[in-house]
């Protein structure tokens, strides 16, 4: 891609920073050529990669290379785009909200710094990817097992601040945080919690320090870099015991939250339990030409004969219960008589003990087979997910799931969604597959994305996470006070990073540089 | 998981302008052009071990980009580390540029000089294919 610069930068102070850039890393390590910027583009983007195109890309080795970087940033006025491995796939990727922006690519910041087997965590950089940490846990055979999301070619460290999620009772990732080193936008350093201590032996033990608690102040935003982060890991189990169904029919979803919620908050189910309509699962090994060329979005009678066709339900659900086999022995049986008031089918049981082979576990063991699903349309696949958070009752989730598929339907794409259980609320996954050279399809799924924000918002839901096009539109709908979080959150902006040069536009958040850049 | 089904081969789908990059870059069609290069078995070594820990991730048995490609091409085509009929640029070229569901790689993830090395470890000739590659999953 050509170069486009950032507001306000002219390309010879633009090229002074990169040179000066150079100067703290080396030349090899500052990328911006055409195809340097081409990679660090929104790979899946719905047929808008191009307002995203970065300026370049800079990779330091060393959070002290990260606090050069950054103080430079100030000194020439050019912004950066934090990433950790740039796997935010579905969300972005590696791409800036603001073009021109220089991607901060912390990629050859991977070491795992410490492992504690005894207190469950580990302490690492952000270029720490799902598949190192699982490496090095197995081959150090250390007992401790990660939460894993679904498609894990990302960083652990970058998963979390984005507050991705697994399917492990730890797996809010983002919950499992605990003590990070951050560089701030004016290239100062601190640690957070008691990390704050020059002696502390509890950095990673006990969140909160001293006053305010920072941690969650640096997740989903724009305030700080990153450069290490303590992560909570899970003991491995003596054992477990998965319990998966079938369910027939698309209201089937409504009772089995209304069921399991309560065994979630009670503790008799401690993990997020996925609850995904099937398409999912065709779309990974399927084609959709196999089933079906109209346009519009895949009829009902059409997916039937598919799912009749495997044996498949209209929702699929994997329950784990993890511990001593007496008691997930126990609460299988309490699961399988709230079902039973519903249902005459019986679970398909799968139990693993520890010595077993992990990959049967319901461990995070990372993979990027969920990927697949982008092959779904054919050609140069692409998704992206829009992801509402709403209270986990039947009430709520059966209105948002018929008022989205008739969504999908009115606009012509495929149905895709999932609802993953936690405590007190379920995530709501909506998937849009599409072919990325497909511009007709790609237009409409961008046209879905605003009227599905807009509709959730009607209803007070937000998205727990969302991609880099869309974020102004969901802070948007945080509207309390007329907007005082945004008042908040920018009046914080400004005075920690008084020259807007970390991640203009993140999650809807504007420095005064570029307020003027909001969508 | 549903049964395996016949799968129809997906046709090999490429943007315009990805075949054009390839076209200019490697000239599509041409016979594979054979390295006359003398072979270092150590930097072959190396290249082996980089991509299981750089491409693993997709494309060792099992894998996501393995399981597309047996989709697309056949299973004979499917594991990268087993075919014979890829040059080294147009490794190179497809690293960076990606292709169908497989997105550009960085060269901070993939630096040129480990790239260098992959794509001579996939485009080795006959002779340096005793014993066949190692095509277990990723630890």
């Amino acid at each position: 891609m050509p170069l486009i610069l950032p507001p306000h930068v002219d390309e010879k102070t633009f090229q002074k920073a990169l040179d000066a850039f150079a100067g703290v890393v080396g030349r090899q390590w500052v990328l911006a050529t055409d195809e340097d910027r081409y990679t660090y583009m929104d790979i899946y983007a719905p047929g808008d990669a191009e307002t995203h195109t970065p300026g370049a890309a800079v990779g330091p080795a060393s959070a002290e290379e990260v606090q050069a970087i950054v103080r430079l940033a100030n000194e020439y006025k050019v912004p950066l785009w934090p990433i950790s491995r740039g796997k935010n796939l579905g969300y972005g990727a590696a791409a800036p909200v603001m073009p021109g922006t220089i991607v901060l690519d912390l990629g050859r910041m991977k070491k795992i710094i410490d492992v504690d087997e005894r207190y469950g965590y580990c302490v690492l950089e952000p270029g720490v990817g799902f598949f190192d940490l699982f490496a090095h846990l197995q081959e150090n055979k250390i007992p401790l097992w990660m939460s894993v999301p679904a498609n894990a070619w990302g960083s652990v460290v970058g998963n979390a601040l984005e507050r991705g999620y697994g399917y492990t009772p730890y797996g809010e990732n983002t919950r499992n945080i605990c003590g990070m080193e951050i560089v701030l936008p004016t290239g100062d350093m601190v640690r957070t919690g008691t990390g704050a201590m020059s002696n502390s032996p509890n950095w990673h033990l006990f969140k909160y320090g001293f006053g305010p608690s920072w941690d969650q102040v640096f997740a989903q935003s724009n305030f700080g870099v990153v450069t290490k982060m303590g992560m909570w890991l899970m003991p491995e189990p003596e054992a477990t015991l998965g319990l998966r169904m079938q369910l027939p029919n698309p209201d089937d979803v409504g009772w089995a939250i209304d069921e399991l919620q309560p065994l979630r908050l009670n503790g008799v189910l401690q993990q997020n339990p996925s609850i995904g309509n099937s398409l999912r699962v065709v779309a990974s090994q399927t084609p959709r030409s196999q089933w079906y060329q109209g346009d519009g979005a895949l009829p009902d009678d059409v997916l039937r004969t598919i799912l009749d066709e495997y044996h498949l339900g209209w929702w699929g659900i994997d329950l784990r219960l993890y511990g001593y086999d007496e008691v997930n022995e126990a609460h299988a049986k309490i699961i399988k008589a709230a079902f039973a008031k519903h249902t005459q089918q019986e679970f398909e049981v799968v139990k693993w003990h520890r010595g077993d082979p992990i990959q049967n576990s319901g461990a995070g063991v990372p993979a990027t087979n969920a990927l697949q699903i982008i092959n779904w349309r054919g050609g140069r696949g692409g998704h992206v997910g829009f992801s509402p958070v709403l209270p986990a009752n039947s009430e709520h989730v059966l209105r948002q799931f018929h008022s989205t598929k008739k969504r999908y339907e009115e606009i012509g794409v495929d149905y895709y969604g999932s609802f993953t259980l936690f405590d007190r609320y379920a995530i709501n996954v909506n998937m849009m597959v599409y072919d990325r050279d497909d511009h007709a399809l790609t237009k409409k799924v961008r046209d879905l994305f605003k009227v599905l924000v807009a509709d959730a918002a009607k209803e007070g839901y937000s998205e727990y996470r969302t991609h880099i096009s869309f974020m102004d539109d969901v802070a948007l709908s945080f509207d309390y006070n007329n907007h005082a979080m945004r008042r908040l959150n920018e009046t914080v902006k400004d005075a920690l990073d008084p020259n807007g040069v970390l991640a203009p536009g993140k999650q809807g958040i504007w420095p005064k540089t570029y307020r003027g850049s909001r969508a | 998981m549903i049964p395996r089904s016949p799968l129809q081969a997906l046709a090999p789908y490429l943007s315009f302008a990805v075949l054009m990059t390839l076209a200019i870059s490697i000239g599509l069609g041409h016979p594979r052009a054979q390295s006359k290069a003398p072979l270092d078995p150590a930097k072959l070594a190396e290249g082996d071990k980089l991509f299981h820990a750089r491409c693993g991730y997709c494309h060792l048995a099992g894998g996501t980009g393995t399981i597309m490609l047996g989709r697309r091409l056949g299973k004979d085509r499917a594991l990268l580390a087993e075919r014979t009929d890829l040059t080294a640029e147009y490794v190179k070229k497809i690293t960076r540029v990606g292709i169908n569901g497989m997105p550009p790689h960085t060269r901070i993830e993939v630096p040129d000089s480990e790239l260098d090395l992959i794509a001579a470890f996939i485009a080795r000739p006959p002779a340096a294919r005793t014993p066949a590659a190692p095509a277990e999953s990723h630890p």
